[in-house]
């Protein structure tokens, strides 16, 4: 029978025990947990901006909660029409809500939004989009908006190509970005390379109304890189007999034209003598 | 007879305050109480009788000594098996009714639900608080919750008690009857320890006591032992006679209207004081004499310290 | 069962606490304010009202752990209704478990009652009830118990005050874990990062309770986790509660 000090402390070693099992336990558990990837996006860059720090360190475990504050307070901020300079700090805000919640959508979008139709700063809706594709590589939609901003609003065909291409990269990204890429070539003035590109979506085309519009664009194509080629032709029949030809089959006669271009369902161009250009019988949209 | 306490050596200091300073309060305390013997642990104030009772009960870790309860040492659990405890002031769960705290009382020791109903009852009964049972504990008086915490007291039917001063706080018939109970526990073979200040109730019902000054036991034995039965004075009344008649006789304490307090140290002297009354024709109203008790033993044993 | 036996009027106890119901009140607000906030963002309704009402849950779950685990140990030294339970067989461990599992349980209905709401809200807007919440919710009460568990702890040997802002900064503490994460990473190695990288493997790390933004945006939770998470919660707790007999069982109650 053991003196009672010595039960006492006998209980007391065990206790000490379990004690330490249990540490060696947690710190074992908090090793493996930090070990299981979850979905933390890519967002504790360095911030320059002290709030957004500060509120990174202010929200514990609620910073989807508090992005969910401040964008509500945002979009309040930006329908307020009397505040006159609301949009010198856009940038800053929608920064700050895209670093506490990195994957919430709607900020980006209507940041861009905006951006673009009110404080009319391309250049900030891009900042705000390229921002969320940084943060979120899965999601088509902010190359998408991107592009589309820079092809409808800043006109840069370069730009929108490079965007719909980065769109089109990533895997959901819907079949018409495709179709807008291309456009986007064509409309910078790359003929050939719009070309192919037409003519690998008429040839992976899934549906026949895709490849109705595809072989329209395919026609617009030709129809442009024709009349460029007829244009160049005509000019320089110009510089050596000193007017237009009177129709296309002079120029083969004389041998600035190798053979009269037909569009794409074969049919003849309409000749201009007089501004020595030529355009297409029907709208390629119509056919 | 074995022990049903046993106490060797207990010392207890204490640190208290923000800057710690040790007051020594027990030291060395050793006393023994035999089985079905009720025990009084008396002293002044601050003398050290509640820390030895925490100690006993293992509020507070002793820093030397050894303490035995029914034959296992105090610090393990199963010592306080048959053990009832009834605290000073007590301190219930003041939004139960007294039914439920005892009910679950009964569950800390386990005990099926037909004994758990049964004994409740009982003790209910026991303690006369059978028509306020239902009664949340907050609305009692103190001596109502006094009688609860005696019936949590016996929920277990233990076979030692041990009272906090179970007397303090009540009516005249209150104490009457918790005294009652007390020597029941007696008849019933229950070893009893208890302290208090009212020294009448313990010269009553105790069979030993002990004395405790500033943290040392200065005197133990049976009651009988310590007080003995010799006759201090004689207390006599006596009225239609003057206070000079009895010069020399008696020491004359209070005089109310033609009565006379008087107060014979010589026994006897307390012939010839009847005497006188009965030749001068006065009145003897009453003769008591006053045997040392233990209120004296006390006072004498405390201010010797 | 003497545990049982306590736990029983803790809960009984807590359950009487009228801070209990201000929180509940506050939390059925709360929620209820999500429909509300709702209404005035542009865009996904329902990711605020998932937002706020889970946030709600978590906030006012950890103030009801704290507020009333605080008391629980301390009322009963304070007003000495401790003596009649100790001069009983019982062990001091056995104290201490039991009022832990009171609360765990006055804390589970008040979660549960917390999460109908809350369900109910998301149902009268989706129309469909998310495993995924569930989970959520299943976690941050992981969570509540830890914190009971740091409560009872403090309230063993420290008035209610101190108590509640220990357990708080334990809480503040436990949300910071990866401050500590990136501290060491710019760290120079030698003692002063060994210290650090101790530190961050021993302090809390809440975060592993937190599912809530996995469960918002609807992102998979790798299946690793759950168990993981759930081990390490019950290590914590079972440290912190033995560490709480510990101190328990050497306290003298004057």
């Amino acid at each position: 029978m053991k003196t009672p000090a010595a039960n006492k402390g006998s209980v007391t070693v065990l206790l000490v025990l379990a004690l330490a099992g249990a540490l060696a336990g947690l710190v074992t558990f908090k090793g493996l947990t930090d070990r299981v990837v979850r979905k933390k996006v890519p967002g504790s860059s360095i911030i320059y901006i002290p709030s957004g720090k500060f509120l990174k360190f202010a929200a514990f475990g609620f910073r989807p909660l508090a992005a969910d504050l401040i964008y509500l307070w945002a979009v309040q901020y930006f329908s307020t029409p009397t505040i006159d300079d609301r949009f010198q700090h856009l940038d800053h805000i929608f920064a700050i809500i895209n670093e506490l919640d990195p994957r919430y959508q709607d900020p980006y979008e209507v940041g861009a939004l905006i951006a673009v139709q009110e404080k009319r700063d391309v250049q900030a809706a891009f900042a705000i989009l390229d921002r969320g594709a940084a943060n979120n590589p899965d999601q088509w939609i902010y190359p998408f908006e991107a592009g589309h901003v820079a092809l409808m609003t800043l006109k840069d065909y370069p730009l929108a190509e490079k965007y719909f291409t980065q769109c089109m990269k990533i895997p959901g990204a819907p079949d018409f970005v495709e179709r807008l890429r291309a456009n986007a070539i064509f409309k910078k003035g790359d003929l050939r390379t719009s070309w192919e590109t037409w003519l690998d979506i008429f040839k992976q085309a899934p549906d026949e109304r895709t490849k109705k519009i595809a072989s329209n664009h395919l026609y617009n194509v030709k129809a442009a890189i024709d009349r460029a080629a007829l244009g160049d032709a005509a000019a320089k029949y110009r510089e050596r007999f000193g007017r237009f030809p009177a129709n296309l089959e002079e120029l083969v006669r004389t041998g600035f034209l190798r053979e009269v271009p037909k569009d794409l369902d074969g049919k003849d161009y309409l000749y201009d003598p007089g501004t020595g250009l030529a355009k297409t019988a029907i709208s390629p949209w119509k056919r | 007879m074995a022990d049903a306490i046993r106490i060797e050596n207990l010392r207890k200091t204490f640190r208290l305050g923000f800057i710690p300073r040790p007051r020594e309060i027990l030291k060395g305390i050793t006393l023994s109480v035999r089985e079905g013997e009720t025990f009084g642990y008396l002293g002044p104030n601050g003398a050290g009788k509640t820390t030895t009772i925490k100690c006993l009960l293992g509020f507070v870790h002793p820093d030397a000594g050894t303490i035995e309860i029914l034959g296992r040492p105090h610090t393990s659990p199963r010592s306080r098996e048959r053990l009832g405890f009834l605290p000073e002031n007590p301190y219930f769960y003041d939004y139960l009714t007294a039914r439920e705290f005892l009910a679950f009382t009964a569950d800390l020791f386990g005990l099926g639900q037909e004994e758990k109903t049964e004994r409740i009852g009982r003790l209910l009964k026991l303690v006369g608080l059978e028509r306020a049972a239902d009664l949340a504990l907050r609305k009692y008086s103190r001596g109502m919750l006094q009688r609860a915490g005696l019936a949590q007291a016996l929920i277990n039917d233990p076979q030692l008690v041990v009272l906090d001063e179970p007397l303090g706080g009540m009516d005249p018939l209150g104490r009457k009857e918790i005294r009652d109970i007390i020597v029941r526990f007696k008849d019933e073979g229950k070893t009893v320890f208890l302290t208090s200040h009212i020294l009448q109730d313990i010269e009553m019902i105790c069979d030993r006591v002990a004395i405790i000054v500033g943290g040392r036991i200065v005197k133990e034995g049976g009651l009988r032992d310590l007080v003995s039965e010799k006759v201090l004075f004689t207390e006599v009344t006596v009225s239609g006679l003057p206070p000079q008649a009895f010069a020399g006789l008696g020491e004359s304490v209070s005089i109310q209207g033609d009565r006379v307090l008087l107060k014979v140290y010589d026994e006897s002297l307390v012939e010839a004081v009847v005497a006188l009354v009965h030749d001068r024709k006065g009145r003897l109203i009453s003769l008591s004499p006053r045997t040392e008790t233990l209120e004296d033993i006390f006072v004498d044993t405390v201010t010797c310290q | 069962m003497r545990i049982g036996a306590i736990a029983g009027i803790t809960f009984k106890e807590a359950k009487r606490d009228r801070i209990l119901y201000l929180l509940f009140f506050f939390a059925a607000l709360g929620i209820g304010a999500s429909r509300v906030l709702a209404i005035l963002t542009v865009g996904d309704r329902i990711k605020i009202i998932k937002d706020v009402g889970l946030a709600s849950i978590a906030i006012f779950g950890v103030l009801m752990a704290i507020l009333i685990g605080t008391n629980l140990v301390y009322k009963e030294i304070d007003k000495k209704t401790i003596y009649t339970l100790l001069a009983k067989p019982l062990h001091r461990a056995e104290f201490i478990l039991g009022k832990f599992c009171g609360l765990v349980l006055t804390l589970f209905v008040m979660t549960a009652a917390m999460t109908v709401i809350f369900l109910d809200i998301v149902f009268a807007h989706t129309g469909a009830i998310e495993a995924g919440l569930l989970v959520a919710v299943a976690y941050i009460f992981l969570e509540l118990v830890l914190i009971t568990a740091v409560a009872i702890l403090f309230s063993s040997f420290s008035t209610p005050i101190l108590s509640s802002l220990f357990a708080l900064a334990f809480y503040l503490i436990g949300h910071l874990s990866w401050g500590l994460e990136l501290i060491i990473r710019k760290m120079a190695p030698g003692p002063g990062r060994t210290l650090v990288q101790v530190l961050y493997r021993v302090l809390p790390d809440l975060e592993n309770f937190n599912f809530r933004t996995e469960v918002v945006h609807g992102l998979p939770i790798p299946p690793g986790i759950y168990l993981t998470s759930l081990a390490y919660g019950v290590c914590y707790t079972a440290f912190i509660l033995v560490l709480a007999v510990l101190i328990f069982r050497r306290r003298d109650f004057i």
